[in-house]
């Protein structure tokens, strides 16, 4: 049992990272990747509804028709980050107002559509608990990965601590091409390396 | 399994009842929070609507957000010390941004000069346009009478636009305009 | 004219795909051929509109004046999979044919950031019926041309001699890139 959960828990991370592999969560992660403070949020925030939606999901897997599976879903899972949502705004206002409409987003995530209907439909609820939580760190990995590129080429800082000053700021990595470029090279190298070490 | 049998019965009521349950605890759910968070987010607006206040209003001790004043549709806030009136402000809106509306927030006191300048709003492109929210350059409205005109160098006026993004200082010199007429006109009452 | 500048604005300036960053999913997944990418923008265009009506309808007449505007995601949701849903019967029993060419896709277009995203947006922005709609086939319209657009890109790029750690997904996100940054230059095109 822990040794399968622990596979599963490297899988979601490293070998199946659900955006530098599998490409899901691709909005999200372009728009805001544009510093490591709200790549963490958004990460964890995603991380969070994941786990609770595809658990819960694992549990009334059962219970639910097939027929109607689709709306139920979505009911279930739009009102699980609905209350997220105004956690969001009443408790971390500053991140909420940066994450903006990305937050609702988190609703039809890819990762969360894929996680729940390829996995958390078919097996059992401690598996579904670490496989969801294995994706959300990946994709939170993954943020944070290009927020960290984009923030401090971009802006010189770290979290909001300078880091390189002697290098004038390259703006272009804030705005949206930023993105998609240092997407495509993370993309690269994530798949170059994870070759060299001797993973599929 | 129980479920597959009520669906042989009646699988039309069944998936209705189900989808009807889910609904409606989904709905209770999210109402619960949204009465648990709903006072809190509405205090965090308010502090973020009293920071910008401050930041541009001589120092108060009332309430401005509550104390304000119906000049032309906008609200005019006044501030008072110890009683006494010390200043007002108001906030206006250009559409003359590069990306769209801006939000001003504009404060006066009682000799008719401008005692701050913040940015509410904006959708000025990050490095460029939105330097109109630094501090050090809103300062350049400070101090100028509500009479005055304000416009960029590029338009014959005093205020500094950067290089490469002269629209949104000259949106910014349009909205202080709009709220300095305001204000004048409620110096005057 | 004022339309004309707001079609303008929501379809180049502030493209959907390439600056706002909503509907990457179809965008990167199905560009691959002209023809598809025309197809599936006009769908996604049909259904935006369709279900931002729908929605903005719903939050003026019902949401707001019952106060319950934080229901908005699950209703929104709730209203474009009903629509999506409905289409694709539309679609099945009129054209047998697209059904079968579309079909994946659709689930794609229902569960799409930029159909929810844009009944989100016009929730929150004060706009008028006829303007909401200007603005949605506008924002729908550049997501086609970025498409297109991208499709075009994606079909040279597969003739050439692309290194291999890039081969795939990594060269068409760096295309994606430089198109965005082609994009940029629509900026100051509404004054």
């Amino acid at each position: 049992m822990l040794k399968q959960a622990l596979k599963t828990l490297r899988e979601g991370i490293f070998d199946n990272n659900p955006t530098l592999k599998q490409y899901l969560g691709m909005c999200p992660a372009l728009a805001v990747s544009t510093s490591v403070a709200n790549a963490l949020g958004m990460g964890l925030a995603t991380t969070a509804a994941l786990v609770v939606g595809c658990t819960s999901v694992s549990i009334f897997k059962n219970s639910i028709p097939r027929k109607i599976r689709l709306p139920v879903y979505l009911v279930m899972i739009s009102g699980l980050v609905t209350v997220i949502q105004l956690l969001m705004n009443a408790y971390w206002h500053g991140l909420y107002k940066m994450l903006g409409i990305f937050i609702p987003l988190i609703v039809i995530n890819c990762i969360m559509l894929f996680r729940s209907e390829s996995f958390a439909l078919k097996n059992g609820v401690f598996i579904s608990f670490v496989d969801a939580l294995a994706n959300g760190l990946g994709f939170t990995l993954a943020l944070v990965l290009m927020g960290a590129i984009r923030e401090i080429v971009g802006n010189g800082t770290l979290l909001g601590a300078p880091i390189v000053t002697t290098m004038p700021k390259t703006l272009i990595f804030l705005l949206p091409p930023g993105g998609f470029l240092v997407v495509g090279f993370l993309v690269a190298g994530y798949g170059y390396i994870y070759k060299k070490i001797g993973g599929k | 399994m129980t479920a597959n049998n009520r669906i042989k019965e009646n699988p039309v009521k069944y998936y209705a009842l189900v989808l009807f349950v889910v609904s409606l605890v989904a709905a209770c759910v999210m109402s619960i929070a949204n009465m648990l968070t709903r006072d809190i987010i509405a205090e965090e607006i308010r502090k973020e609507f009293l920071h910008g206040l401050q930041a541009v209003l001589p120092p108060f001790d009332n309430s401005p957000d509550e104390e304000n004043v119906e000049l032309n549709g906008y609200k005019v806030y006044i501030a008072k010390n110890s009683g006494k009136l010390v200043g007002y402000g108001v906030s206006t809106t250009t559409n003359k941004g590069y990306g769209g509306a801006i939000t001003v927030l504009v404060g006066a006191d009682i000799k008719a000069t401008i005692t701050g300048v913040v940015v509410l709003q904006h959708a000025e492109t990050p490095g460029l346009g939105d330097k109109i929210t630094l501090v050090s350059w809103t300062g350049q409205f400070v101090g100028g009478a509500l009479s005055k005109k304000f416009a960029v160098k590029a338009d014959n006026g005093d205020i500094d636009q950067f290089s490469g993004a002269t629209i949104s200082p000259r949106a910014v010199c349009d909205a202080v305009n709009v709220a300095a007429t305001i204000l004048q006109k409620v110096s005057v009452k | 004219m004022e339309y004309i500048m707001l079609f303008i604005s929501s379809s180049l300036v502030n493209n959907f795909i390439l600056i706002r960053f909503l509907g990457i999913c179809p965008f990167m997944g199905v560009s691959r051929s002209i023809n598809v990418s025309v197809s599936i923008s006009l769908a996604i265009m049909f259904v935006m509109t369709a279900s931002s009506s729908a929605t903005w309808l719903v939050y003026r007449l019902v949401l707001v004046p019952l106060g319950i505007q934080f229901m908005q995601t699950v209703v929104f949701i709730l209203i474009i999979a009903s629509l999506v849903q409905f289409v694709e019967m539309a679609i099945e029993k009129t054209s047998p044919q697209m059904h079968v060419a579309l079909g994946i896709y659709l689930p794609l277009i229902a569960t799409n950031c930029a159909v929810l995203g844009i009944a989100l947006i016009n929730a929150q922005d004060n706009r008028g019926f006829l303007e909401m709609l200007v603005f949605t086939i506008g924002s729908a319209a550049g997501m086609g041309v970025a498409q297109v657009l991208f499709a075009g890109i994606r079909e040279r790029v597969s003739f050439s001699d692309v290194p291999q750690a890039f081969k795939g997904m990594p060269i068409a996100f760096i295309s994606a890139g430089i198109l965005a940054i082609a994009f940029m230059g629509f900026a100051g095109l509404v004054k």
